[in-house]
Formats: structure tokens, C-alpha cells, sequence
């Protein structure tokens, strides 16, 4: 009878041991009390992602047709975004919706501006001037920073650091998964390293200008033009390539995604090969960040393989 | 004793103007330094509360006093300006949390608060109904203002222009009510929220306007050149921002220099505090940090000052309206001597005369006594308001 009473106890202590209130951790990682972390692009939710794990949910709300860059969210998602607990910013003016959005700045955080001094102008613009304000243009900088892996790897250290302020309890787990992402990143520029020393100083063209970083990080000698792979360009479009192969005789065209058949048919016609290169701005149908830049690299690596030396 | 009463009280009754003439003037001398001492005290506390809760503001150098009515009460002048960049001072000191105010617009006559979302969580306002402004454009109104303009989520409001002879200057801007806040109690109530950028825009400091490469905006433009398009001021500038035009809006020059009126500066604790008020002790700076609670206690300190004062004169007052009134109840036994002669020849004791006059003189102070507790519960009411709405004018 003793050890039925004995029994009882153990179990009313069993579950009093049990009430939710001591669990907080289950509570935090099984609830919706999870620490909401939006991003203005996939790389950043991507490096979010591989960091905190399940640590925290990213989200990325930029519908998969669009480019982050120039994506206007409605106000009802900026509303989303005031409820995020962090918002992983690229910087260097990309997505220029943030500017008019009202966010709290004490939740914002730019993964580029500890490399402010890195970005690359961009003074391409137009000025105008009206009324009495004098004249203004509205140039920005190159945004495409994490094309560039080095890049990459800074802003990877600038959400960790945010990533470790939301939760420092993770920090060590945190620490580990930015480890494995840094060597993930720096296997990826040392092979484009490798292949931009056999490309040297051989020109190429790229189909829109938005490789500025992958150009300065890897020295590369590179023009860009303004075409997208899946419309036909116009006239006016190919005279201006006429122009730009005048005095920058490239042999290689470097794409954003596979263009029209009829593109590359003509391309090939030229004696023009066409590489694909993605930016990999917005989520990718397939894989993730990491496995498409693999694919670039294996592009590159196959247009100028090390046989070819 | 019932009798006596009754008797009492049909005398005074009978003398009816001379009755209302003692029991308003006993009411008066008792209500007045009490009902002073409940507005001021109930002012200070209301005036104090929202100081207190404010922990530190940094404005331009000048008034203290003008900076912490414009930024807690919305009143006053407007003060000198600061940067933006201050706010940014303050925020990456990484001494407190820095929550930028421009207070310089009105619609009809609400001010117009462009402050940042964190501005909600400090005050701990919470939504009656919709959400806080997320885009510019879009504007959060106080209890009272959806209740005076009678606007909800998805109504608009019209920013006021500063002058009408300002032709050249602030355009009205048409604003989105996106979220009406709980009533409050304080000022708040009495505001619109807007983002501080589109605080600016309703400045001119940012705008949108017709893309001038377009071909519809060609007779607006003055010279072409492959960089450089120069355009009258006949170009088209939105006094709305829809989601149509938003992408137009833009900002010229660094917004590090764009004007705010203080920056409300919350401390992460007591010792961040004081080392963040020890930056501002240079003579040679151009701005000021407060504490709000000290600015609000000497203004304070100087009402009370004069409250003495007019106690002490009531008090005075008060003596000479007791005399007065003694030597009316004095005066009146010898008039009334024939009366209680009278009185005591149908039988009437000593005593009992006495207490029909002390009867009399008791009704009057009661009476006295329940109108100056009955005034002051309504100056207790409806006073601070009436009092803080004359301070802050």
C-alpha cells in the first residue's frame, strides 16, 4: 500500500515538473512565439536560415517573379515587416521601397554597413532640376553585393551578429552553422578565384548591370549592357552591343538566366558564347543560394576550363 | 429641538437675500483656497506624469521650457530646429533608444507629430481600430481628433498650410488614416501620427513629381540635355500619395541634415542617462539635452509660488468676511431684539432662543460648507483641464 502512495506522489510530482510554464524553451521552439526575422532579399534569408536554423522563422515575402530590388511591398506587408523582431537589410540602397516605409530603426539592421567603404557607386543617372530646390539626381550604389563571396561572407557576420542579439542563448550554435557557411563561401571564392585568373584580362559582356561586385572581387574585364534573357532585344539593342564589341571584343556573354533560343542561336552565330550566371535575388525555383552560385561557378569553370591553359 | 429648528430655518428662509448673501460669501472664502490648492495640485500631477514619464528630449539650444511643451504637449512655439543627425547621435551612442520628433503641422487644429513607431510603444498606446502607418502618406489619429473630424481607418485628413500667402511653400498633403489609438488622457488623444519623413514631405522637403524623361511632362521642361533636365515649376507634384505615385517620392541631398524639432531619448538605465547628458554640457553646442520632469518642476515651482501668494490674500479675505459676517449675526440680534422679547414673553426659555439663533447660524455655515465640497468636486473634475489648457496656451 506504501508503494501505491509512494507511486501517486512520484506522479503528481511528474507532472507538476511538467507544467508548461517550465518548459519555455519547448514553448518557444513549438509555439508561434518564435522571433520573426524578415529579409529584403533571398541571400539574406538564405544566410538567416542556414545561421539560426530553426531558431528563429525567416521570412521573405517578395513574390517569386519579382526582383527584390525594385519590388514596391503593399503597405499591408509593410505592416509584416513592423512586426518583425529583426529586418536584415542589404544596404547599398537596394530595395528602395525602405526608404518610404516606416519601420522601427531599432529593428533594422544593414548587413553591408560595416563594409560601406566597399560599395561601388553607381553615376549613371539622370539630373533634373525644378522650382528652387536646385539640381539633384537620384543616383544610388550597386546592390548585387553578395555576387561577390568575400561580400558575402561580411554581411554573413552581420546578421549572425543581429541573429546573436534576438537570441544569445544560440550563440554557440549560431557560431557553428556561420562557420560552416563562411567555408561553404570561401570554397566558392576560391574557385572563382581560379576561374577568373584563366578568364584574366579577356573581355566579356554582361547581359545587365548588375555584376559590378563579381567584377571588382574577381578582376574581371567586363562591360555590361541593359537586356533581358527572355525578350528579344530591339534594334537599337543590338546596335548599342555593336558599339560596346567595337572596343571591348568579347567572346562571352554573361546571362542573368538561359536566354531565347533565338538569342543565343544568333549569339552562337557571333561567335558569342552564353554563360549563365544567376544573381539569385529572389528565391530560386531549385536548390538554395549556395547550390546556385555552384552552378555559376561550374558555369564559368566549364566555359574556361583549366585544360585550356 | 425639532421646533427649534424649524424656526430657524423659517427665519431664514423669511430673510432670504440676506441669507443667500452670507452662505455665498462663507462659501466662497472656504471654497476658494481649496479649490486652488485640488487645480494646482491636480494640475502639477497631470502636467508631471507625462514629464515623468519622458525621460530626457534633445533640442536645439534655446528655451528648455518652449522644447518640452512642443515635444510632450504639442504647444507653444515651435523651437529651433535640430538635424536628424542628432537622432542618429543619439541612437548609435548606444546609450538609449532615440525616438525623433517634428512637431511643426497641424490639420484644422490637431498637431501633426511625425515621430516613428517606437513613439506607440513608449506611451504604451494601443489601437482602437486599424494598424500603424506603414508607408508614407499614412497617418495614425489620437481618440479625440477620429472623434472631432469623425475619420476611421481608410477616411483621410488634409494637412493645414502654414500661410496662405505661402505660395511657394508647404502644399497640403492628403493623408490615409491607417489606425485610430485608444483615448489616453493626455495630448496624444489630441494628435495625427505620420512618419516622420512624410512630416517632411508635408514641408517640401521630399516630394514626388512627374518622371521628367516621360513625354507627358515635356511641357514642364526647360532644357534636355543626356544628364541633365531642367524643369518650371509647372511640373506636376502629388499632394497625395497613393500606391500609384509612392515610387515617385524621393528625397533630395543627405537626410542627416533634415530638420526635426527634439528627439525624445530613452536611456537603456540611470547610468546611460547621465553619461548621455554629460555630452551635452559643452557651452559651445548647438543643442541641449532635458530632463523634462526638472523643465515641468520649476514651471511648476513658479505656479505654486503664485498660488501662495493668493491663498495668503484669501486667507486675508477670509478673516474680514468672517468679522463681517459675525457682526451681521451681531447686528441682527439687536434688530431682532423686539422678536426674541417676544419669544421669551410666550414662554420661550433662554436656552431655547439661544439655539434657534446658533440653529441659524449653524444652518448657514452647513449650507456654506456642502456648496464649497460640492464646487470643488467639479473644480476637482473639470479644473486641471481648464487650467493646463490656459498654461499650455
Amino acid at each position: 500500500m506504501s508503494v501505491d502512495l509512494l507511486k501517486m506522489f512520484a506522479c503528481v510530482l511528474a507532472v507538476a515538473a511538467c507544467t508548461p510554464g517550465e518548459r519555455p524553451t519547448e514553448a518557444i521552439e513549438g509555439g508561434e512565439s518564435l522571433p520573426q526575422v524578415y529579409a529584403v532579399n533571398y541571400p539574406l534569408a538564405y544566410i538567416a536560415e542556414r545561421i539560426a536554423g530553426e531558431s528563429v522563422t525567416v521570412i521573405f515575402p517578395a513574390p517569386p517573379d519579382a526582383d527584390p530590388a525594385f519590388w514596391s511591398p503593399t503597405a499591408e506587408t509593410v505592416a509584416d515587416y513592423q512586426r518583425a523582431d529583426l529586418v536584415l537589410l542589404n544596404g547599398a540602397t537596394y530595395a528602395g521601397w525602405i526608404p518610404r516605409a516606416t519601420l522601427s530603426r531599432s529593428r533594422l539592421v544593414d548587413t553591408s554597413a560595416a563594409l560601406a567603404d566597399q560599395l561601388i557607386p553607381v553615376d549613371d543617372t539622370v539630373t533634373h532640376s525644378h522650382g528652387p530646390g536646385g539640381d539633384h539626381s537620384h543616383q544610388g550604389t550597386a546592390f548585387t553585393t553578395w555576387l561577390d563571396m568575400k561580400f558575402a561572407a561580411g554581411q554573413a557576420r552581420a546578421a549572425f551578429d543581429a541573429l546573436v542579439r534576438l537570441r544569445p542563448e544560440m550563440e554557440p550554435d549560431f557560431r557553428g552553422r556561420l562557420r560552416e557557411l563562411e567555408k561553404e563561401l570561401g570554397e566558392l571564392d576560391k574557385r572563382l578565384q581560379d576561374v577568373a585568373g584563366r578568364i584574366g584580362d579577356r573581355p566579356l559582356v554582361f547581359s545587365h548591370p548588375v555584376y559590378q561586385y563579381l567584377v571588382r572581387g574577381y578582376g574581371l574585364n567586363g562591360r555590361s549592357v541593359h537586356w533581358e534573357p527572355q525578350e528579344m532585344p530591339g534594334d537599337e539593342q543590338w546596335r548599342e552591343l555593336s558599339d560596346v564589341l567595337s572596343t571591348h571584343a568579347a567572346a562571352w556573354m554573361i546571362w542573368e538566366d538561359e536566354p531565347l533560343p533565338d538569342i543565343a542561336n544568333r549569339f552562337e552565330r557571333m561567335g558569342i558564347e552564353s554563360i549563365v550566371f544567376r544573381p539569385c535575388g529572389n528565391r530560386p525555383a531549385e536548390g538554395s543560394f549556395v547550390s546556385v552560385m555552384l552552378d555559376n561557378v561550374v558555369a564559368l569553370e566549364q566555359a574556361f576550363p583549366a585544360s585550356a591553359l | 429641538m425639532r421646533d427649534v429648528v424649524y424656526l430657524a430655518w423659517r427665519y431664514l428662509v423669511y430673510n432670504r437675500w440676506k441669507s443667500a448673501i452670507l452662505i455665498t460669501s462663507i462659501m466662497l472664502i472656504v471654497y476658494l483656497p481649496i479649490g486652488l490648492n485640488v487645480v494646482v495640485e491636480q494640475s502639477a500631477e497631470h502636467l508631471t506624469a507625462r514629464a515623468a514619464a519622458t525621460p530626457l528630449l534633445v533640442g536645439a539650444k534655446g528655451s528648455p521650457l518652449e522644447l518640452t511643451l512642443n515635444s510632450l504637449y504639442f504647444s507653444s512655439e515651435n523651437p529651433e530646429l535640430i538635424d536628424y543627425s542628432e537622432a542618429t547621435l543619439v541612437a548609435e551612442s548606444g546609450l538609449a533608444d532615440a525616438i525623433p520628433l517634428y512637431v511643426r503641422f497641424h490639420s484644422r487644429s490637431h498637431p501633426i507629430v511625425g515621430t516613428s513607431l517606437d513613439y506607440f510603444s513608449f506611451h504604451n498606446l494601443s489601437f482602437a481600430a486599424g494598424r500603424p502607418m506603414a508607408v508614407l502618406g499614412e497617418c495614425v489619429v489620437g481618440a479625440t481628433v477620429a472623434e472631432s473630424l469623425g475619420v476611421k481607418p481608410g477616411d483621410a485628413v488634409i494637412s493645414s498650410s502654414e500661410t496662405v500667402f505661402d505660395l511657394a511653400g508647404v502644399y497640403p498633403l492628403k493623408m490615409k488614416v491607417t489606425g485610430v489609438l485608444d483615448p489616453v488622457f493626455t495630448p496624444d488623444d489630441d494628435a495625427i501620427f505620420v512618419d516622420v519623413k512624410t512630416a517632411w514631405i508635408i514641408e517640401g522637403l521630399g516630394h514626388g513629381h512627374q518622371d521628367l524623361a516621360r513625354p507627358e511632362a515635356a511641357s514642364g521642361v526647360l532644357s534636355r540635355t543626356n544628364d541633365n533636365i531642367v524643369a518650371n515649376a509647372s511640373v506636376v507634384q502629388f499632394n497625395e500619395i497613393t500606391p500609384d505615385n509612392a515610387d515617385s517620392f524621393h528625397f533630395h541631398g543627405d537626410l542627416a541634415g533634415y530638420p526635426l524639432t527634439a528627439v525624445l531619448a530613452v536611456p537603456k538605465d540611470e547610468k546611460s542617462g547621465v553619461i548621455l547628458r554629460g555630452r551635452y554640457t559643452d557651452d559651445d553646442a548647438n543643442s541641449q539635452i532635458v530632463r523634462p520632469v526638472t523643465v515641468i518642476d520649476e514651471l511648476l515651482d513658479t505656479i505654486l509660488t503664485i498660488q501662495q501668494f493668493i491663498v495668503a490674500a484669501v486667507i486675508i479675505v477670509g478673516l474680514a468676511t468672517i468679522a463681517t459676517a459675525a457682526l451681521v449675526f451681531l447686528l441682527s440680534l439687536k434688530l431682532r431684539r423686539r422678536e426674541i422679547d417676544t419669544m421669551h414673553k410666550i414662554g420661550g426659555s433662554r436656552g431655547r432662543v439661544a439655539s434657534m439663533l446658533l440653529a441659524e447660524v449653524f444652518i448657514v455655515v452647513m449650507m456654506s460648507g456642502t456648496l464649497a465640497a460640492a464646487i470643488t468636486m467639479v473644480t476637482w473634475r473639470y479644473g486641471p483641464g481648464v487650467i493646463e489648457s490656459f498654461v499650455l496656451a
